[in-house]
């Protein structure tokens, strides 16, 4: 799994702006820790898909009303539901480093988001290959927690993978998985491509979120706006 | 005859997986199989009937998930209902087979524990102890702990089971395939956390198929002295469409359990996947085969969550750095409940390669089994190193082995008949190995025959208790040498008579021998040396002692212990290095000084020249050039001078700058030489941070550089505060800030960013942590009376925590302000739930708080 760097500068604040030298440092010194403290490991079952009449969808293991997600699976009559985690041991350094250094708590809260998007990343690939071998299309994963997706979800998803047994990840009281680097998703299999599938940032509805990516054309104009107020 | 007796005469068979062979009945993905307890109970009794005439004689009751936290009261269920149905649909199979016992079964709790989760120890063991009454009562022959991935858990399920019912205890925990349990537990730190809390059984389960499993039980099976259970799934699952299948059959499953069972598992059965076919096979193929040996290894062994650490091979380095005595800061921070100042001297000694860190936290007038709870807790959470548990107060060591995740070293019992009364039923009920001071009634012995029969009396009063001597580790005590001449001679010989005489471990906190003397370091480290070389099997020292380490490392290298020397080198190679670049350094340095004295010697020449032509010659002139030549040469120094301090000055402020943690505390120690304390704070280091700050709010500086430079400037004030502790004259606070993430929120980052920067400009914070209750955050606010309360929440759903913390804020301390910030706030929110201020970023924080503290 390779982790973006630029990713990390991303939730890191950067934007376009150069990273000075020490942090640099800090974010590789960073990763090495994580990349010997994590553990992915991954899981993912197939159900079949229908919608009732009254707009419930029915994902095998879960039953919720969502627009956003019946957008996303459009066209599909079954799903893929995954579980993904780096496992506890990222969430021992993050409160190790909370305690005793914020600087690498911080670096390493965005380095392991970028980590287990990765790692989703990795295993979707995977799988979006052996479904094309016969035939078959992935749709964008997503999330619950996106859009309307609710979050209420989380505990049948990892019910129904029995997330908890193979992956470890358990809900706290306020429906958040721990270990917190953990990721759920929905993953519709359809019979066709989509052309341009949205997916990501683009795909969410929370446009005033501090890290959300900005096409390129945004940096452009930022990195001229930054030069026009030097000058 | 029960089971325990049986296991050790005949080979046992558990059964195989239950929730696989319920979903084959209709279970659906995510429905609790459980609740099939009282909608379907002939199927679940059915179920334990084929595993009994397939040749099970252990059947596990349907109680795996049965728990208060998922099967809940107001949800219409009864644990204690569930539970006893469970064991009497097994109990009834086993009545009508004719044969069999039944276990009551415990599986992880669903929920994480604290701090990583917010279930605590004792709420997870009340948990289970509420299943294993109903199990015992309703007819369970043992218990059976499996499938667990967090040692933490594991230890809260073994106690309950302990404590609260007389069965015997099974325990098997799942490892992923690099052997390591889901919270990091290795086989050998599970091993050593479960033979000491006394478990009847241990073993592996789940998680992999019996191919992967083999290695970690042979690993299991060399350091343990227990008999084994194994109960892997039917191999490594893979989804095949909407069902899960296993990589191998029920012959290949049966065919790799034989090698289990003649590499050192006692007992057999399978886990998910598992049916009867795949027991009756396993049993045919493996009954006759020969029980494994169950041998006593004596290993003196303690834990981490992580990890064990082994007495007898290397000796073992104990970090002594924690611990109040003779150290006003430390004292200081036990007063001022500043756990951050001792995990920092905690991590400082991991640094610099301690093995286990000993924590003393005794001190006059503070509530020591609270705080020593308080602290062990907080060490674990950062720390990976197993902790000892120093303290004679015996509540407070009760309380820390409670709740210390793993098997832990405990300083100390004596030869007092008292002591041991009080301490060894601890060491039995919870585990551990501990240390045992070679004095008792009469005093220290003076002689080395007078220790070796006091630590005889210690050793036989513990094999009374269950405690093998491998337990034990004999303190032969060090006294100072300059009280009494043969002080250091008796100790050693006692040491190495131990040794030899007794195959016994050993310990010394070594620091002793030179009280009195000055620069004690020499004869520490010399003595240190001496007692390694008699067989000392741990010393407690001051690992942050290059004296020490050096000794250390170095006997290691000459007697064998140190591969190709590889541990020296990798310690000493890069110091060599860096020893070679300075010179190197300052060679250029030096050349570079004379070149420039050259030119400016040169210039200067020049320069004189010119003038003594403008002048008129004569022999006054030549005078007055000479003092002029005079008062130039001492402006010359004085500027030298200024440039020094000021250098010194750009020093520190250029560390911080720059974000050098070291750096800075390097510069504050040499500007502290000549300079107070208080100038350096007011013209270096507020200067400096708030040239970071104001670079951060101008978008050109980033949160990771405000952060290391917050943090340089953290290092440099700790330096200041040492040296004002040590005058009797501690740091002046600015006024408390009280920090606090909301209840159900667990995202602190927030909160601990704007606590160090808090810090820095002289706030007393007190952090209270995270999903932290509004009633717990009210009431230290009015016992503190706090002018500013910052709290944080990252989660919408958290939000209307905030808002309540906010409302009986302002009800019962209506002087507070508040400050609230996180990342699904805005300015408007915020004034909609009556915060008073709506901090953007970190240092908005700051400026809230000066404007009101």
């Amino acid at each position: 799994m390779e982790t973006d760097r630029k990713e990390i500068y991303r939730y890191l604040g950067y934007g376009v702006h150069p990273v000075d030298e020490e942090t640099r440092k800090l974010v590789e010194t960073c990763m090495e820790e994580l990349e010997r403290a994590e553990a992915h490991k991954a899981v993912m079952r197939e159900f079949p898909l229908t919608v009732t009449e009254d707009g419930f969808i029915d994902g095998g293991c879960f039953r919720t009303k969502s627009r956003n997600l019946l957008k996303n699976l459009g066209g599909c009559d079954r799903i893929l539901v995954m579980a993904a985690t780096l496992g506890a041991g990222v969430d021992r350094l993050l409160l190790r480093y909370g305690k005793l250094s914020v600087s690498r708590a911080v670096v390493m809260q965005a380095a392991s988001a970028a980590m287990v998007e990765a790692w989703c990343n990795e295993v979707c690939t995977g799988w979006k290959r052996a479904y094309e071998a016969r035939g078959l299309y992935l749709r964008p994963r997503f999330s619950p927690g996106y859009g309307d997706f609710s979050l209420s979800c989380q505990e049948q998803i990892l019910n129904g993978l029995e997330a908890g047994k193979r992956l470890g990840i358990t809900l706290t009281e306020g429906g958040l998985m721990m270990p917190s680097k953990s990721v759920t998703a929905v993953i519709g299999v359809g019979a066709y491509k989509e052309l341009c599938p949205v997916e990501g940032c683009e795909a969410c509805t929370k446009t005033d979120c501090l890290y959300r990516r900005e096409t390129k054309l945004d940096d452009i104009r930022k990195e001229m706006e930054a030069r026009h107020g030097n000058m | 005859m029960g089971i325990c007796e049986e296991i050790r005469k005949k080979r046992i068979f558990f059964d195989g997986g239950m929730g696989s062979l319920l979903q084959a009945r209709g279970l659906k993905p995510g429905e609790l199989p459980e609740t099939w307890n009282l909608s379907h109970p002939d199927q679940i009794e059915r179920i334990h009937r084929e595993y009994l005439e397939a040749g099970a004689d252990v059947v596990t009751a349907n109680t795996f998930g049965l728990n208060r936290f998922k099967f809940k009261e107001e949800d219409g269920y009864s644990v204690k209902e569930m539970a006893a149905a469970a064991v009497s649909h097994a109990r009834r199979a086993v009545k009508a087979a004719g044969h069999g016992y039944v276990a009551l079964d415990l599986g992880p709790t669903g929920k994480l524990l604290a701090p990583y989760g917010s279930l605590e120890f004792e709420d997870a063991c009340d948990a289970y102890k509420e299943v294993v009454e109903a199990g015992e009562k309703a007819g369970a022959d043992l218990v059976i702990i499996e499938t667990m991935g967090d040692s933490y858990e594991l230890k809260a399920a073994v106690l309950a089971a302990k404590e609260a019912g007389t069965l015997p205890v099974f325990a098997t925990v799942t490892l992923d395939e690099r052997g390591k349990m889901l919270t990091g537990g290795s086989v050998e730190s599970v091993t050593a956390l479960l033979e000491g809390l006394g478990a009847d059984v241990i073993g592996l389960n789940c998680g992999l198929g019996p191919i992967q499993l083999l290695p970690f039980l042979k690993c299991m099976y060399a350091v343990s002295s227990t008999p084994i259970l194994v109960n892997p799934n039917a191999g490594l699952p893979r989804n095949e469409g909407k069902t899960t299948v296993y990589d191998i059959d029920s012959d290949t499953f049966a065919a790799a359990m034989k090698e289990m069972a003649e590499n050192g598992a006692s007992i057999l059965g399978g886990c998910c996947g598992t049916t009867p076919e795949h027991i009756k096979k396993t049993r045919k193929l493996c009954f006759s085969l020969p029980l494994p040996a169950v041998e006593k290894k004596r290993r003196t062994v303690i834990s981490s969550y992580s990890h064990a650490v082994e007495f007898g091979g290397r000796p073992v380095i104990i970090g002594e750095r924690i611990n109040p005595t003779g150290k006003p800061r430390f004292k200081q921070a036990l007063k001022e409940h500043d756990l951050n100042y001792i995990l920092n001297v905690a991590a400082a000694q991991q640094e610099s390669r301690a093995d286990v860190l000993d924590v003393n936290v005794g001190l006059p007038g503070i509530d020591e089994p609270k705080m020593m709870a308080d602290v062990v807790k907080e060490l674990q959470s950062v720390v990976d190193l197993p902790l000892q548990i120093d303290t004679s107060n015996i509540k407070a060591m009760e309380q820390a082995m409670r709740l210390y995740n793993g098997k832990p070293l405990v300083n100390s019992v004596n030869g007092k008949r008292e002591v041991m009364e009080a301490v060894f039923p601890l060491v039995k009920h919870y585990g551990g190995v501990v240390v045992a001071l070679c004095l008792d009634e009469d005093g220290i012995p003076d002689t080395a025959d007078g220790r070796i029969a006091v630590a005889e009396k210690i050793y036989e009063t513990a094999a009374s208790y269950g405690i093998g001597r491998e337990d034990i580790l004999v303190d032969a005590l060090c006294m100072a040498v300059s009280a009494d001449k043969n002080g250091a001679l008796t100790t050693l010989e006692t040491v190495r008579r131990i040794t030899e005489e007794y195959g016994g471990k050993t310990v010394l906190g070594v620091s002793n021998v030179s009280f009195g003397l000055p620069m004690r370091e020499h004869i520490n480290a010399a003595f240190f040396l001496m007692a390694l070389k008699n067989g000392l099997s741990a010393g407690i020292i001051n690992p942050n002692s290059r004296a020490m380490m050096s000794v250390y490392d170095s006997f290691l290298v000459l007697t064998a212990q140190d591969e190709n020397c590889g541990r020296y080198i990798g310690v000493y190679g890069p110091e060599e290095e860096e020893k070679k670049r300075a010179k190197e350094r300052e060679k250029q340095e030096n050349a570079r000084i004379r070149e420039e004295e050259r030119k400016e010697a040169g210039k200067k020449a020049g320069q004189e020249t010119g003038k003594e032509e403008k002048k008129e010659k004569g022999k006054k002139e030549g005078e007055e050039i000479g003092k002029k030549e005079g008062k130039e040469a001492e402006t010359g120094a004085e500027t030298e001078k200024d440039k020094g301090s000021a250098e010194a000055v750009s020093s520190l402020k250029k560390c911080i700058l720059r974000g050098m943690a070291d750096g800075a505390r390097k510069a504050a120690g040499e500007a502290l030489k000549t300079r107070e304390a208080l100038s350096i704070i007011n013209s270096d280091l507020i200067p400096a941070l708030d040239e970071v700050g104001k670079g951060f709010e101008a978008g050109s500086v980033f949160l990771p550089q405000l952060l290391m430079s917050a943090e340089a400037a953290r290092a440099a004030f700790a330096v200041m505060k040492e040296r004002m502790a040590a005058d009797g004259a501690p740091v002046k606070k600015r006024g408390t800030v009280i920090l606090a993430t909301v209840k159900g929120d667990i995202h602190d980052i927030g909160k601990n960013i704007v606590k160090v920067l808090l810090e820095n400009y002289g706030f007393q914070v007190l952090d209270l942590g995270r999903d932290v209750a509004p009633e717990a955050v009210t009431d230290c606010a009015v016992r503190e009376h706090a002018p500013v309360v910052g709290l944080s929440a990252l989660m919408t759903t958290t939000v209307p925590s905030m808002e309540e913390t906010i409302r009986q804020l302002k009800s019962r301390a209506p002087w507070v302000k508040i400050m609230v910030g996180g990342a699904v706030l805005t300015k408007e929110y915020a004034d909609s739930i009556g915060a008073d201020g709506y901090c953007g970023d970190a240092m908005d924080s700051v400026r809230f708080a000066m404007e009101y503290v």
